[in-house]
């Protein structure tokens, strides 16, 4: 019911001994990453969302020794030169966040939206996103934040 | 959640010897959203759980053959809702897909475990009824086939054997045929629905034929609603008509009350949902 499991986390290789019953959230806590966060335990809030081979998913809801020899990517990946992406960017000049406990999530959903859809409508993001809660309510500057990030990334 | 074994097999026929034992609590998954809420919250302790996701890939696969849809169980809800074949053959399946779950959940999460699930609150069973789509239901045994309109016997059960997986589900030609899907959700727009609705008829002119109206969520298991079917054969639709149907799908159904709403006010949603989904059929 314990095994070892390989897998690449945010780009290094790490081998971890799992139960078969843990959750991905808790293997990524005993690496130290606490942004992805347990909330409502059921896949439906996005504070746990995780990104498994490039899908997003609720790590809440990952059996951790599914994800050996997964490329698995998490809010605490490195941006290229230390910098803000242009989501996380937007997400602060907007000010799409009050207490922060949502917004990895969020952040993370985002970049998946852009990169299957670069100029996503309003009825889009919603859609999109409908998965993510944020319980300040702070969604009228979350969609000005998504809108912004693709702005962005146009460039 | 409680420690259980967990087995990988690399075949669907290991998977189905796997399965093939006196212990209830073995059970196998797909994308394990589902079964993670029922242990999470201890309603289900297995001792062993099988995963289908190192079988073979061919049981993901989506075909369409003329007008007709093969989907192997094991194709995500994401791969599902994305596929422009499925699009071109059923769209009231990529429609419904929008507003199912949500995109984490659709990514793992496949069409057999939807459907096996037994789930009344799913929003395919009532569709895939309403499309009158046949599964393969496989076992050491061997394999059978039956409609997805038989699959489900009641609350949380269906028709499937302990060692029984389903294998795929194929949905015949629609054309000539509208279909829509309506939930009601009563707490947000994202919650488990109240109510579900699911219409499919052919159109000879402007009169119905062969209609067929599935209600979910608000009844014990998805299921046909014949006689408000009955008052849409043959007919042309008008505001009358609509209001008759609605008025025989209240009366029949057999409406159970929940957090999400009374059997009353649910049977007065489905009078109303029922109406307004053969409008959105007619529209599409």
């Amino acid at each position: 019911m314990q095994r070892n499991i390989r897998f690449m986390l945010n780009g290094r290789p790490v081998e971890v001994q799992v139960g078969n019953h843990q959750n991905l959230v808790e293997v990524l806590q005993g690496q130290g990453l606490f942004g992805a966060r347990e909330s409502c335990a059921q896949g439906l809030c996005g504070c746990c969302t995780v990104i498994v081979n490039g899908a997003a998913v609720s790590g809440c809801l990952t059996l951790a020794p599914l994800i050996e020899g997964a490329d698995v990517r998490t809010i605490e990946e490195a941006q290229p030169d230390g910098q803000l992406d242009p989501v996380q960017q937007a997400f602060v000049e907007t000010g799409a966040f009050q207490c922060g406990f949502c917004t990895p999530g969020f952040v993370l959903m985002t970049r998946q939206l852009l990169d299957a859809h670069p100029q996503p409508s309003d009825d889009e993001i919603r859609h999109y996103l409908a998965g993510n809660l944020c319980r300040c309510a702070a969604y009228p500057e979350i969609i000005n934040a998504v809108r912004l990030a693709a702005a962005k990334r146009k460039g | 959640m409680t420690p259980f074994e967990l087995a990988e097999p690399r075949s669907l026929k290991d998977a189905l010897t796997l399965l093939n034992t006196d212990d209830p609590s073995v059970r196998a998954f797909g994308g394990c959203t589902a079964l993670m809420l029922m242990m999470k919250t201890g309603v289900f302790q297995p001792t062993c759980l099988v995963s289908l996701r190192g079988v073979e890939p061919q049981h993901a696969e989506i075909q369409s053959d003329g007008g007709a849809l093969r989907i192997g169980a094991l194709a995500t809800l994401t791969a599902i809702g994305g596929s422009a074949m499925v699009y071109r053959a059923a769209p009231v399946i990529v429609n419904a897909m929008q507003t199912l779950s949500n995109v984490r959940v659709r990514n793992v999460a496949t069409l057999g475990g939807h459907l096996a699930h037994g789930d009344p609150h799913m929003d395919l069973p009532p569709v895939m009824i309403a499309l009158d789509a046949e599964l393969t239901a496989v076992s050491v045994d061997g394999e059978r086939n039956l409609r997805v309109a038989d699959l489900f016997t009641g609350y949380y059960e269906t028709a499937l054997a302990k060692n029984e997986l389903i294998s795929e589900v194929r949905i015949p030609s629609q054309a000539g045929r509208r279909s829509a899907y309506l939930k009601c959700t009563t707490r947000t727009a994202d919650d488990w629905p109240a109510l579900g609705v699911a219409v499919s008829f052919a159109t000879d002119g402007k009169v119905v034929r062969d209609a067929r109206v599935v209600v979910s969520a608000a009844t014990e298991k998805a299921v046909r609603l014949r006689d408000a079917e009955a008052v849409l054969e043959g007919a042309t639709v008008s505001d009358a008509v609509l209001a008759r149907a609605g008025e025989a799908a209240a009366a029949e159904a057999e409406m159970v009350g929940d957090a999400r709403g009374s059997a009353a006010y649910k049977r007065e949603m489905l009078r109303v949902y029922a109406a307004r989904a053969v409008k959105q059929a007619l529209a599409a």
